[in-house]
Parts: structure tokens; C-alpha cells; sequence
């Protein structure tokens, strides 16, 4: 287990230092330089000097990317060229709009995934064709587009909920909920039909299991094998997707975001592209690898842990 | 098994959706690229006083904010569309597909540390990677992103094509292709790319659509072709902003979206299913597991009312629309008593063992005859049904040990259920009770296997608990499918010393399915031997064992190397010529005679039962003429 985990967080590692430098060659390939971006290119030329020499860009990339390296290690995410915002408060602020927005999105995903998938699965015939074709549908529906028809019906047609905004859930609970409600239906509709297909062949693998077949001999009850020993048969495989789909979900946010106009990490980033603001750019793929890593990370020690084979050696 | 070998192609066909996804992503490919050759507008053509209509005859898909023809945008804005995902799929195959190759050819190292690069690519997050980019090239430029997407995602198509390579590279003709000298090139492209065909179809489809997916985002973010230059993600984005105006301006877009994704979702399912289907049996559903107890039902009663303990009466098992699989078997066990069934793989003894139990594979049925368990006709109730009398009355033990036990329980909870559900005991005493039968089945230390899982267990081991599993409900009947057969030779014989000491101690019935006439001699009162499907000779062992009446069981005798070394049946029987027939060409006639050194004529008629041994019975034209010992037969 120690080995286990000691050779993960190498991966992890691995993971987010090959990160760092993808991101940071493809900032600094970024027209113009910092000072330009941050002026204006009709702005003094003595202060973008100035302003480049300050954050350091004419410094070799190698002793760049260091010192980059180093700040981060420090715990800091770096300030913004555009207008010296902390960093670190403007991605917490944000990430919580998005962690919000996904975790909610994943739990709903799972919700619908695994009842649709076994009931499909468990039903057989007529039902699982019906349920097949929808889950079939939400596949192929991108979540914004879905979030647009969302609108269509629960803001324009019927106003029940709002069309776009982002309510601060310290200052009201019940807006804060409602403004979420259909940007996480919108995910969890296209997350939960992938679930649901793969919970369904999971549990049609898992009742084809030669086990079953002694605990029917046993006559065991029909509802005790399908929702004890197949569901916990297939919950392996059913978890593992989950935590894929979570990286999914977080990702799949950004076009989410935008539509609702979330102030989340998408909607940052999108900014900061717009300004060639390197710092944020960078800080936002730098906390996305390490939810990514952590996510990753996570669903392998479920698994584990519900795989008694793994667990147990 | 099918005679008739299926072509690939109509299989295909045979799917209409498949058809029809196949012609729409035709029309989509081909429309598009074609489109500024024959769409009816130009797509950047403002029709003033046109803004924001429905469909019309004019306009069929409508028209935005500018009076522009939607249908027109859409179909000029697939061209890129279609071209940015072949660059992901060819850019994900391009590094993908040799790495995989280059990993399973050289192994080792190479595999190690191609696996790992995959595995940290795989980990970043790859729209806000490409966000990045689009941060450093600019928003115009599609191509570019859809190379880096394409870089990305490879890793999927190496860990599948990886996986799948490996598994052709172990099977055994790439062996042979080596030692004869072929270059490994050629060995890939000759013996490895036909194999994997079907799984890059499935992954190209899957990476066409997921190329698509990232363009619609992006393009929905602003990403890509810019005014007036139309995308689909753009016209959905642009749809969004007008949505209090014009709600219809979503749908076009977003439908030709969805239909695409989901005709290459489609296909990948058909390449996918048609991979799965190679692989043989159907296995068990749930559809199986239905059934509703009818009101009416007899009831099994514990106290012995018939003669036998079990009596099956001109059995027919067959498969549904199709060829038998056991034919009018007749058989009878007492309490206390060991049937031994006994024959060749394929002659119906494992059928006839799961049809008592219910367990017949899925489309296999009962067609005709009775299975008497105490006197009550069981053979037609349904799951349900059966589950009354199932663990209580009789139980089963399978031929694998290692997977008849559930991997996710510990054998406690496995045997604590079954006493609570079947004896009513609380959890303690069943906790106390499943102590004492893995002590009865000779495990030594019980408390340790009681907290292990299966894998935990050795194979010997995992057959006592899977007996101590049977015996949880004190059945009165038990039913053992080559319960010996997948384990050591030493803990062979101990399985079979335990069974027939609880056979004596609990006065059960058992009946043990075998092709090994050792174990028969060793453990079984009666015998029954199968072949094609028949009961060709019944009676008690000593009897048929020693003055076998029936040119098969003879032959068998003669073949048992038993009756000189291990007591294991070889898959073919050197002494006869030929094999079992296959199920369905199965006669009326005897179906040994194209086989038996003594057929002649009268053998080619409707095959007769005659009684023989002391109250059993043997199905042979030509028995009474016949003098057979087990030493003169068929040394040829």
C-alpha cells in the first residue's frame, strides 16, 4: 500500500511538473511581451521596459520557469500583469464557483447514471431500449447546448429560474441554489447518460459472473442478488468512471459557465486569454492539473479499497 | 457452433440505425465539403428583411439576426468541423498506434516508460491546456488546437490498441509467425492489424466524436472560424444570445450536432458489439432472475414422500429453436444414495445436472419429461418458484471453486445469509453454525477462513467452503458438477473422502457429474452412462462396472487408463474411432453405432431401452448378443 501510494504521488508529481512546463512554453509563446500586453503597445516604451525587466522577462526561459517554479512551491499563485490582483484570492474565489458547479453536477451524474443504468440493465426489454436511447441522445448532447434548451423552458418560456448569474451563497442560500440548478442539470444530463451505459454493462458483466450462479443455486432472493452481490460486483468499474467523469464534468464547465455567466475558473480564463494575462493562464492550468491529479488519485484508492483482491494483498 | 458461417458485412446492415447513422455522416462528410458548390445561399449573404425567420420554402432552416441562410452556415461550417476532427484522429492514431506497437514489440523498459508517459498525459487537463494555447495562437486558428487535442487524447488509443495487440501477440500463430522468420513489420501488418481492425474502428469513431465534442465547445467560447465565417459551436453561441427573440435559432445547429455525434456513437457501438460477438456463449441476465411464485404451487415437504429423493422421467433438455441436448433421460436417486453420471464432454451430463437445479444456461429449456424432487414435479417452475425448495432442499457444487465463491464477501457473510435466510438462526448462531460446518468439511483453522475472501483461499480450500456453503441449508439432496475436476490431484481424492463421509453422516443424496470412472468406482451406489445425449446404460456400479452391457461402456472401461493409472478420461478415447456427434445430428437410431465395433443392421432402427443389471437398464440393439468384458475390446 505504502509503495502504492509512494508511487502515485511520483506520478502526481510527474504529472503537474509536466504541466508546468507545457504551459509555461506555450504562454511564453504568446505574442508580445508582458509589458505590451499590460500597456497597451502605443504605451511607453521606457515603462514596458520597465515593466518586463520587472517581472522578469528577459531573463532566460530556464531561470523563468525556476523562479516560476519556486513561487508556486511558496504556495503562491503569482499577480495578475493586468492589474496586480492576488492570484491566489481571484482562483480560490473562482474555484469555488466551479467546485460548486461540478460537485454538485457529479453527484447528480451519479445519481442518475447508476438508477438509469440499472434499471436498464435489471429491466431488460423494452425498458432498457427506451432508457438506451435516451441515455444514446444525452451522449451525443453537449451540455451547453442542453443548458440552452433548459433556459428556453425553465427562464424564457416559464420563468422559475434564472437564466444567468451567479448569487453568492453567503449572501442568499436560495438564490445561490437556484442559480445552479440548471447549469448542473445541464452537466449531469450528459455525464449521467455516460454513467448510465457504463453502469448498465457493468452490472449485465456482473450478474454473468459464475458466483451468481451459486448464490441462485443457494436461492438466494432475486432483489438481494441484483442490489447486493451485482451492484457490488459492478461498483468497482461504476466508481472508477465516476471519478473520470468528475475530471470530465470540471472540464466541461468552462462552456457551462460562460452560457450562465458563473464566475468560475472558465470564465477567468477565458478573461485572462483575452488579455494574455501569463500569470492567471498559468496559475488556472497549474490548479486544474492538481484537482485533476487529486480527482485521479482519489478514485484509484475507492476502487482499491472496494476491490477486496487489491485490498487485502 | 453454427454450421453456416454469417458474413461480415449484412451484420452491419442488419442494424438500421447503423444504416442510417452510416448515410448521415455520409451526407454530413460529403454535403460539406461540397457545400459551397451547391448550398442555396452563400453563407455570408444578408437578406434584408429575411431576419430571424422559421423554416420556409425559401429558407429550410430559417435565417439569423442578418437574414443569412441557416441551412447554408450550417452546411459550410461542417467542412471545418469534419476536417478538425481528422486531424485529431489522425494526430491520436499518429502517435497512438506506433507507440502501441513499438510497446508490445520491445516490452520492458520501452512499454514501462511509454505507460507512464501516456498515463501523465492522459492527467492534465486538457481543455484548459488548449485554452492556454489559444492564449499563445490567437482565436482564429482551429487546426493548431485540434493538433495539440489530437496529442492529447492519444494516449486513449495507445492504452486500448496496447491492450489489445498484447492479447493477439500471446495467441499462439504470431508465435509460430516468429519462429518462421517473418520480420516483425511484417508480422504486425500481416497478424496483428487484421486482428485489431475492429478496434480502431471503435476508437476512431469514439475520437471523431470527441474531436467534434471540442470543437462545438470551443467555437461555442469564440474559439475558431470568426464573423462572418459561420461554425456550429458559434451559430449555438449565437443562438444563445437571441434566445428571448428567436428560440428556433438553437435548434439547427444543435440538432445536426447531436445527430452526427450520435451516428458515430452508433457506429462504434455496432464495430464494438461485433467485436463482443466473436466471443461465443450467451451468458446469464437478468431476465433470468424473473418469475412470480404461482399461488397454487405444491409444496416440497421436508419429510421423505416418494420412494426417491429425486426422479427425473423422460427428460428432454434442448436448446430453444433448435437441436436437443439431452434426450428422454430417466433417472432415480434414494436418500443416502450416490448417483454417479458419467460420460464424455458433450454427452448432456452437465445439462441434466443444471436442469434439477434450474440452472439450465439461457436459452435452454425443459421441453418435455418430469424432474420429481420428493414426489413434486419442479420441472417447470420458475426462478422464484425454485427458490423455495433451492439451498433447502438441494444445493449444488460447480466444477471452479474459485469463482463459485461471491469475490466482493468474505466466506463468513457468504455462509452466515444462507443460515439466517434457510435455518432462521440469529447472527450469532449462524455465525457459530458456519463455524462448525467449515469444520465439518476439515478446514483447520476456521476462524481464519471465516474472515477470508475467496481469493485468499486456495482451490482445494475454496471447494470445502463452497461444500460447507451447500450444506448451510441441510439439504437433502445434493448435486456436484465435476467437483474435483479443476483441482490437484491429492486434494482430489480428500474432496472426494469428504463428500462421501457426509453423504453417510447426513443420509443426503448425491449426485456427482463426472467423466472420470475412478471417481465413480470410488464414491457412486449407481451409475448412469451418458452418451449423446442418453442414458445408454444404468444400474449399481459393481454391476455396470464390471459386466458392462453396453459396447460404449465397455470401450470407456477399456480407455479408462484408470483401470491402470489416474483415473482420468482423455479428451479422446484412443480405443474408438471418431468422436461424439455434435448435438444436432443426433438420430432416433443409436447414436454409438457409426462408432461401435459390433453395429450392425437391426442398429440402424429406432433405438430400444431394455432392462438389465438389477433394476437398470441399457439402450443397445443388439444387447443379449452380446458378450463384453473390459479387456478385449478395441485393440486396434
Amino acid at each position: 500500500m505504502i509503495r502504492f501510494i509512494a508511487n502515485r504521488v511520483a506520478m502526481a508529481l510527474l504529472t503537474l511538473f509536466a504541466a508546468a512546463v507545457i504551459s509555461f512554453l506555450i504562454v511564453h509563446s504568446m505574442p508580445g511581451t508582458p509589458g505590451e500586453n499590460a500597456l497597451g503597445t502605443s504605451g511607453d516604451p521606457a515603462s514596458i521596459r520597465a515593466f518586463n525587466e520587472k517581472v522578469g522577462w528577459y531573463d532566460p526561459l530556464a531561470v523563468q520557469f525556476i523562479d516560476w517554479v519556486r513561487m508556486l512551491l511558496t504556495g503562491s499563485l503569482g499577480v495578475s500583469y493586468i492589474d496586480n490582483r492576488d492570484l491566489s484570492i481571484e482562483i480560490i474565489t473562482r474555484i469555488q464557483v466551479t467546485a460548486y458547479l461540478s460537485l454538485a453536477a457529479i453527484v447528480l451524474t451519479a445519481i442518475i447514471g447508476v438508477v438509469v443504468g440499472v434499471t436498464a440493465a435489471v429491466r431488460g426489454g423494452v425498458v432498457d431500449r427506451i432508457l438506451n436511447s435516451f441515455t444514446a441522445f444525452f451522449i451525443a448532447v453537449p451540455p451547453f447546448w442542453f443548458a440552452i434548451l433548459l433556459i428556453l423552458f425553465f427562464a424564457v418560456f416559464n420563468p422559475l429560474l434564472p437564466a444567468s448569474g451567479y448569487i453568492d451563497i453567503v449572501d442568499d442560500p436560495v438564490g445561490w441554489a437556484s442559480s445552479l440548478v440548471l447549469p448542473v442539470v445541464a452537466l449531469a444530463a450528459h455525464g449521467g447518460a455516460a454513467i448510465a451505459r457504463i453502469t448498465r454493462s457493468a452490472m449485465l458483466e456482473a450478474v454473468a459472473q459464475e458466483h451468481i450462479r451459486t448464490l441462485r443455486a443457494m436461492g438466494v432472493p432475486r432483489a438481494r442478488i441484483v442490489y447486493l452481490h451485482a451492484l457490488r460486483f459492478a461498483s468497482v468499474q461504476i466508481v472508477s468512471v465516476i471519478g473520470l467523469q468528475f475530471v470530465l464534468t470540471f472540464g466541461g464547465t468552462v462552456t457551462v459557465e460562460q452560457l450562465f455567466q458563473l464566475p468560475g475558473l472558465g470564465t477567468g480564463v477565458q478573461r485572462a486569454i483575452g488579455m494574455h494575462d501569463v500569470p492567471q493562464i498559468q496559475a488556472t492550468v497549474m490548479v486544474t492539473t492538481v484537482v485533476v491529479v487529486i480527482t485521479m488519485f482519489l478514485t484509484e484508492m475507492a476502487t482499491r479499497f472496494l476491490d477486496p483482491k487489491v485490498r487485502t494483498r | 457452433m453454427s454450421p453456416a458461417k454469417k458474413s461480415k458485412l449484412p451484420h452491419f446492415l442488419k442494424r438500421p440505425g447503423a444504416v442510417l447513422s452510416l448515410v448521415w455522416l455520409a451526407f454530413i462528410v460529403i454535403g460539406s465539403l461540397t457545400a459551397p458548390l451547391w448550398v442555396p445561399f452563400d453563407f455570408a449573404q444578408q437578406n434584408v428583411g429575411f431576419e430571424l425567420l422559421t423554416p420556409n420554402s425559401q429558407f429550410l432552416l430559417g435565417t439569423d439576426e442578418l437574414g443569412r441562410d441557416i441551412f447554408s452556415r450550417i452546411m459550410v461550417a461542417g467542412a471545418g468541423t469534419i476536417v478538425g476532427a481528422t486531424i485529431t484522429v489522425l494526430v491520436a492514431f499518429g502517435i497512438g498506434l506506433p507507440a502501441a506497437f513499438v510497446s508490445a514489440q520491445y516490452g520492458g523498459k520501452v512499454e514501462a516508460f511509454f505507460s507512464r508517459f501516456a498515463e501523465v498525459i492522459f492527467a492534465l487537463p486538457g481543455l484548459v491546456m488548449i485554452l492556454a494555447l489559444v492564449g499563445a495562437i490567437g482565436q482564429e486558428k482551429m487546426e493548431p488546437l485540434m493538433v495539440f487535442f489530437g496529442f492529447l487524447i492519444s494516449p486513449a488509443v495507445y492504452r486500448v490498441l496496447l491492450g489489445q495487440i498484447i492479447s493477439i501477440r500471446q495467441r499462439l500463430y504470431v508465435d509460430a509467425a516468429r519462429l518462421n522468420g517473418l520480420s516483425s513489420i511484417r508480422i504486425n501488418l500481416r497478424h496483428i492489424l487484421p486482428g485489431i481492425w475492429r478496434t480502431v474502428l471503435v476508437q476512431v469513431a469514439l475520437i471523431f466524436v470527441a474531436g467534434i465534442g471540442i470543437q462545438a465547445g470551443l467555437s461555442f467560447l469564440g474559439i475558431g472560424p470568426q464573423e462572418p465565417n459561420p461554425s456550429w459551436g458559434a451559430m449555438i453561441l449565437q443562438a444563445s444570445n437571441l434566445i428571448y427573440f428567436s428560440p428556433w435559432m438553437m435548434v439547427p445547429p444543435g440538432l445536426i450536432l447531436v445527430l452526427t455525434v450520435f451516428a458515430a456513437n452508433e457506429l462504434a457501438d455496432v464495430f464494438g458489439e461485433g467485436e463482443a460477438q466473436n466471443s461465443g456463449v450467451k451468458p446469464f441476465s437478468f431476465k433470468d432472475l424473473k418469475g412470480r411464485r404461482r399461488a397454487n404451487l405444491p409444496v416440497v415437504e421436508a419429510a421423505p414422500k416418494a420412494a426417491n429423493l429425486l426422479e427425473l422421467k423422460h427428460l428432454v433438455v434442448g436448446v430453444e429453436g433448435k437441436h436437443e441436448l439431452v434426450t428422454d433421460v430417466s433417472l432415480a436417486i434414494r436418500q443416502g444414495e450416490v448417483l454417479g453420471v458419467v460420460g464424455e464432454s458433450g454427452c448432456g451430463k452437465t445439462m441434466t445436472a443444471l436442469s434439477v437445479i434450474g440452472l439450465l444456461p439461457p436459452g435452454v429449456k425443459v421441453r418435455s419429461g418430469s424432474i420429481l424432487l420428493n414426489g413434486i414435479d419442479i420441472a417447470d417452475w420458475n426462478e422464484q418458484e425454485l427458490n423455495t425448495v433451492r439451498g433447502s432442499e438441494m444445493a449444488y457444487i460447480s466444477q471452479e471453486p474459485m469463482v463459485a465463491l461471491d469475490p466482493m464477501f468474505t466466506v463468513s457473510h457468504q455462509l452466515v445469509y444462507p443460515l439466517k435466510r434457510i435455518r432462521g438462526l440469529s447472527k450469532a448462531a449462524a455465525k457459530a453454525e458456519a463455524l462448525e460446518l467449515l469444520r465439518q468439511v476439515g478446514i483447520v483453522n476456521p476462524e481464519r477462513v471465516l474472515k477470508s475472501y475467496p481469493h485468499q483461499l486456495s482451490g482445494g480450500m475454496a471447494q470445502r467452503v463452497a461444500i460447507a456453503l451447500a450444506l448451510t441449508g441441510n439439504p437433502r439432496l445434493l448435486i456436484a458438477d465435476e467437483p474435483t475436476t479443476a483441482l490437484d490431484v491429492t486434494i482430489q481424492a480428500e474432496i472426494l473422502d469428504l463428500l462421501r463421509a457426509l453423504v453417510q453422516q447426513r443420509g443426503m443424496g448425491l449426485v456427482i457429474v463426472t467423466h472420470n470412472l475412478g471417481v465413480v468406482a470410488d464414491i457412486a451406489d449407481q451409475v448412469a452412462v451418458m452418451y449423446a445425449g442418453q442414458v445408454i446404460e444404468a444400474g449399481p456400479v459393481a454391476d455396470v462396472l464390471l459386466n458392462p452391457a453396453h459396447p460404449y461402456t465397455s470401450a470407456l472401461l477399456g480407455a479408462d487408463p484408470h483401470f491402470g493409472a489416474d483415473g482420468v478420461m482423455p479428451d479422446r478415447l484412443a480405443s474408438i474411432p471418431g468422436a461424439v456427434p455434435p448435438a444436432w445430428e443426433w438420430t432416433s437410431s443409436c447414436r454409438f453405432a457409426a462408432r461401435c465395433n459390433f453395429a450392425t443392421e437391426i442398429c440402424k432402427q429406432p433405438l430400444q431401452e431394455k432392462a438389465a443389471h438389477q433394476g437398470g437398464a441399457v439402450k443397445c440393439m443388439r444387447f443379449g448378443e452380446l458378450t463384453l468384458t473390459t479387456t478385449n475390446h478395441g485393440k486396434n
